[in-house]
Formats: structure tokens, C-alpha cells, sequence
């Protein structure tokens, strides 16, 4: 008897779940708000209108080891949260069969208000960027197809896409989509340095990260532009050439253009404490090994070095005093947002 | 002899009454029908055979080919009076690649009725749709990728693929050769507009449905406006100005050989 109760009641969950797959469920709309300090949206929303589901399905497959050839490595394998959403520590990547890149994880944060991506600007459209860490045979080794096969044969996919899309249909165009609403979203904007410009909280610099901002204004605001800390640019800042990577051109590679030798695009500096190593090859373990770099380290590497950081006896390099350094470093460690750092809402567990 | 040029006179004579019969009847053409454009891959007068025939090239450079493979793009078809039917630009995007026999003939299906005398295509994705999105890849993404169309590297489409061996008097053993073309990111546009002339019109109508016979003389590629020795450079993928000058070989490569009504 107390079978047959179990019995029945299983049959009520069970038919509960399987009418629950039919019920729509209605996406409720997601507010974008820009932050008072940053500049225009980049990112076209009307095209994507940003939703719950689709934003909770982006943040699924972007945590999805499916998306890779062995199903383990996800995008938040490289892009770490608490790193800046970064490779912690790591100069470059590995990907899958072991295999290695040639240049070192970018921060995700504040995507939607760049229109060129990667250090080279391979991808120009947020949503097209995931194509390649998906494709590369050094990250994902993955095909689109197979991807979205994977997915369509999973138990739980075809709901979180009716979810999010009002069908269960899954196709490449619904998968790019939740991915960009999950990055969309992604904003760092309230570091300490947000919170003095905006004047929030009576927040204020030290006399210390002060001197560093005026420091900064003066030597590196030209390329690291604005409340993005970048003017999207591409430029050859005379890093030493690399012999461990001779497949690195740069931009070159993307344009085709020889004079983009070597040329990559200005990073922002938004938590920038925690997303080292840095430069393209993730070279320069600390901010005061950039800065040593700047002041001292440039050379011509066989691209043309940015005119800004020729001097005017015709050498390289920015002049910054240890005073200088010490400053700028101080200025730089107000970018960290700890808000964004440790957002549940951006986390995989 | 005679006989020939006696139905020679008579089919002219048909044709031309064919024609004015069409034009008294124009105003009442309507409804819709199918048009199909069948790319012909040929290699300067013959039938281009993949991994099977060896083509004379630049000099004594001599080539194999097995893959030959392009995008074809916002298709628009010109009537006699001048007006322009635009193929809806989301269903506008196909490949044509040679080892693909079902992917020579594009059916464009709710062509208005008309008589057709010019079409225009696209070689490769025009950088609006890049820009578009997600919303405007849809499901192209997917075919281009299962049809190695598109970089992993970068997140594009290739355009044109051609790729074989190749000799030469001086490079005596079988070396590979590849062009891959495409947009050089927002750096460099390679996407080219190509308008043909029919020799004679397409009438589309309900009940008839015409294929405009585009022939491909993939010779031009090497030896177009361009030439290219593949002895100076067997693999051609990103280059701001060899790219450029492959997709007008590219561009240059196609007619219009004849329509069947």
C-alpha cells in the first residue's frame, strides 16, 4: 500500500515536471544602467534585449565545460572572477591536449562599452568574440555545431533556451546572445576611484593616490583614456620582441598590415591589481616591472613604437621618477572593485 | 548547312516573337517563382575537376586543386524596366563549394515575375552583417563553420578558399598552395559587388523558373588583373595587399553563360 501511495506520488511529480517543460515562463527585463562617470554603450541592447533567463542561461553556458572538445574547460576555466576574470597568475593559457597560446587572458569587465575585442581586435562584435576561444584549437578545439548538438542532447538545455528565448530551440544565434547578455552585464565601476569621481560616500584619494593621478593624467591618460582606461586603440609600445612566440604580429595578423606589426590594443586598467601578469604575453609579474618597463625597458622590437613614447632626443620610453612610480602604483590599486570582484551574481558557485 | 541557318532564321524569328509577345503581356505578369543560380566551376574553357586534373598556371607553374569554396552574398536581380528585386538579406548568404554538388545551384524562391536582365551578388559578408551581431550571423555561423568558412582565430568568415599543390620548373615536388580571403576585422574590406549581364532575359513566372548559368573561371584567380606566382608565396591568408588583389581576381572570374527559361 504505502508502494502504490509512493508509486502515485511519483507519478504526480513526474507529471507536474512534465507539464511544468509547457508552461511559458515569462523572462522579466533586466535594467542596464550606465555608470555616471562612463561614456556611451557600445553594445546595441535593442538587438538583444537583456532578460533574466538570458542573462542566467549566459552565465550557465559561460561556466559550461560543454563548450570545450573534453567538456572541461569553460570559459570562467581562464576567466577567473576573483582575478579580474583572468587566468590567475598565468603568463599565457593552456587549453585543451595541453596545448598553449601565445598571449595572456584578458580582464572581462565593461565589455559593452568596446567595440573591438581581443588584444588584436579579431572579433568586432561582442557577440561574434566567443567564435574563437570556442574554435581554437589552443583553447576550446570546439565546432559551433558540435557545441550546439551537446547542448540539444542535454536533459536540461532545451528548457533554459525556452526559458530564455520563449522556444527550445538552440542555435548559434540564441548561444551568442545569452553569452553577450552574461558579459553585458558584467560592469566594474564602483572601485574606490569611481567613488572619488562620482563623489560618492564622501569617498577621497590619500595625498599618496592623489600625486599618482596627477602622475598618470600627465604620462599614461593619452592611450589609457577616460573612466574606461582606454582609448581602443591599437599601439606598439617597444615591448622587447618575444622569441618564445614567432607567430605574434599583433594586429598585424588581423589587418595584414606590416606597419601593425607588434601593435596591440590599450588594455584597460580596471582592477589591475588582480589581473596580472601583464602585457599581450603576460611578461611583467608585477605593476612595478610595467612601470620599470616604461621608464626604462622599451626598445624598438621591429614595429614602428608609438610616436608618444619617443622622447625628444629620439629615445624611448616615459620619464617617471621612483617617486613617480611609487605614485602611480598607489593611484592604480584605487581601480580594484571589489563590488565586481565578488559579485554573486557573476559567480560560478 | 542551309537547314541550319533556315532554323536558325526560324528560331530568331520565334525568339523575337516570343519576346514582343512577353512585352504586350508585361503589364499582366504577376505572382511570384523561383529562380535558380548555378555556379559552374570551370578552369579557363573546361569543367574544373577537383583532385584530378592538373591546370597550367602562371609561367611553368602548374596546380592541382582540392578545395574550392566561396561565399556568395546579398543577391539582386535587375528587370528590363530597370527595377530591382532585392533577395531578403537574411536569407541572402550561401556557399558555394565545388565538392558539394547541392550547393552549385541557389533556388531563390519569391522572385515578383519578371524579365531579368542583370544580377548582382556579393563575394564574402558585407561588413554591416558583421555588425549586426548575433542576430544577423544566424544560422550562416553554423554552415560557414561546418563548410570551413570561417577562422578560429578570428571571429570571421573566409570568403574565397582555394587550395591544392602545386609545381613548378624550379619547385620540382608537390607543395601545397592555399589562398584563404576575407575582411582584414574593421582594418581592410575585401566584401566586392559583382553585376552580370544576361545574354538573355530570366523570365520568372509562376509556372517557369529560370537558372542563370554563372560559369567560374577559377584560372582567374592566379592569372587575373593579378598574377600570381605561387613559387612567391604558396599561402596567402592575411595580406593587406595581396588580399585585396585575390578578391578582385576573384571578383573578375565570373559570367553569366547562359539562362535556360
Amino acid at each position: 500500500m504505502k508502494k502504490i501511495g509512493l508509486i502515485i506520488t511519483l507519478f504526480g511529480v513526474l507529471w507536474s515536471c512534465s507539464e511544468d517543460t509547457y508552461v511559458p515562463v515569462e523572462p522579466q527585463d533586466l535594467v542596464f544602467e550606465t555608470p555616471a562617470n562612463f561614456p556611451g554603450l557600445k553594445y546595441d541592447l535593442s538587438a538583444n534585449p537583456l532578460t533574466d533567463m538570458g542573462f542566467e542561461l549566459g552565465k550557465k553556458l559561460f561556466y559550461e565545460g560543454k563548450l570545450s572538445s573534453s567538456g572541461i574547460i569553460s570559459c570562467g576555466f581562464c576567466h577567473e572572477q576573483s582575478s579580474g576574470f583572468t587566468h590567475h597568475g598565468h603568463t599565457i593559457s593552456h587549453g585543451e591536449n595541453g596545448l598553449e597560446g601565445f598571449r595572456n587572458t584578458q580582464p572581462i569587465q565593461n565589455l559593452a562599452y568596446f567595440d573591438e575585442f581581443t588584444w588584436d581586435g579579431a572579433a568586432i562584435h561582442l557577440d561574434l568574440q566567443p567564435i574563437i576561444p570556442i574554435t581554437a584549437e589552443v583553447e576550446m578545439n570546439e565546432t559551433m555545431p558540435s557545441v550546439l548538438e551537446k547542448l540539444r542532447n542535454s536533459s536540461e538545455y532545451p528548457e533554459l533556451f525556452n526559458r530564455a528565448f520563449g522556444t527550445p530551440e538552440i542555435n548559434s544565434e540564441r548561444l551568442l546572445k545569452a553569452l553577450s547578455q552574461f558579459m553585458v552585464m558584467m560592469v566594474s565601476s564602483n572601485s574606490k576611484y569611481d567613488k572619488v569621481v562620482r563623489q560618492e560616500e564622501n569617498t577621497e584619494f590619500t595625498a599618496l593616490e592623489a600625486e599618482g593621478y596627477r602622475v598618470f593624467n600627465n604620462k599614461c591618460a593619452s592611450c589609457h583614456t577616460g573612466d574606461l582606461f582606454s582609448d581602443q586603440s591599437y599601439r606598439n609600445n617597444g615591448i622587447p620582441y618575444n622569441r618564445k612566440h614567432p607567430e605574434e604580429e599583433g594586429r598585424k595578423r588581423v589587418s595584414g598590415y606590416v606597419s601593425d606589426f607588434y601593435k596591440f590594443k590599450v588594455p584597460s586598467l580596471r582592477n589591475i591589481e588582480k589581473t596580472f601578469p601583464y602585457m599581450h604575453d603576460g611578461r611583467f609579474g608585477s605593476l612595478q616591472a610595467v612601470l620599470d618597463f616604461y621608464s626604462d625597458g622599451m626598445v624598438e622590437n621591429g614595429g614602428e613604437v608609438d610616436a608618444s613614447l619617443i622622447k625628444e632626443d629620439g629615445t624611448l620610453g616615459i620619464d617617471l621618477s621612483s617617486q613617480d612610480k611609487e605614485a602611480i602604483i598607489a593611484f592604480l590599486l584605487t581601480l580594484t572593485d571589489y563590488e565586481f570582484l565578488e559579485d554573486e551574481r557573476f559567480s560560478e558557485y | 548547312m542551309k537547314t541550319t541557318k533556315f532554323a536558325c532564321i526560324i528560331m530568331l524569328a520565334i525568339s523575337i516573337l516570343s519576346c514582343s509577345s512577353d512585352d504586350v503581356n508585361n503589364d499582366n505578369i504577376t505572382g511570384t517563382g523561383v529562380l535558380t543560380v548555378e555556379f559552374d566551376n570551370a578552369y579557363n574553357d573546361s569543367d574544373l575537376l577537383l583532385e584530378t586534373s592538373v591546370y597550367s598556371a602562371v609561367d611553368t607553374e602548374k596546380i592541382w586543386i582540392s578545395d574550392v569554396k566561396y561565399i556568395v552574398s546579398n543577391i539582386r536581380l535587375e528587370d528590363e524596366d530597370g527595377e530591382v528585386y532585392t533577395v531578403p538579406k537574411n536569407e541572402s548568404y550561401f556557399i558555394v563549394n565545388e565538392s558539394d554538388e547541392n550547393s552549385l545551384f541557389i533556388d531563390l524562391s519569391d522572385v515578383p515575375a519578371g524579365n531579368y536582365k542583370k544580377i548582382t551578388f556579393g563575394l564574402g559578408v558585407d561588413q554591416e552583417k558583421y555588425l549586426e551581431g548575433a542576430t544577423g550571423q544566424g544560422d550562416f555561423l553554423s554552415k560557414a563553420e561546418e563548410a570551413g568558412m570561417m577562422w578560429s582565430w578570428q571571429a570571421g568568415y573566409k570568403f574565397f578558399v582555394y587550395e591544392g599543390l602545386y609545381t613548378s620548373a624550379t619547385t620540382t615536388t608537390e607543395t601545397a598552395f592555399a589562398f584563404h580571403m576575407g575582411s582584414h576585422g574593421t582594418a581592410l574590406d575585401n566584401y566586392k559587388e559583382i553585376t552580370l549581364d544576361m545574354p538573355t532575359t530570366a523570365r520568372v513566372r509562376t509556372d517557369i523558373s529560370p537558372v542563370v548559368h554563372i560559369v567560374s573561371d577559377l584560372s582567374q584567380v592566379l592569372d587575373g588583373s593579378t598574377q600570381f606566382k605561387l613559387d612567391d608565396a604558396p599561402q596567402i591568408h592575411v595580406d593587406a595587399v595581396k588580399s585585396p588583389q585575390i578578391a578582385s581576381n576573384v571578383s573578375g572570374m565570373f559570367m553569366v553563360h547562359h539562362v535556360h527559361n
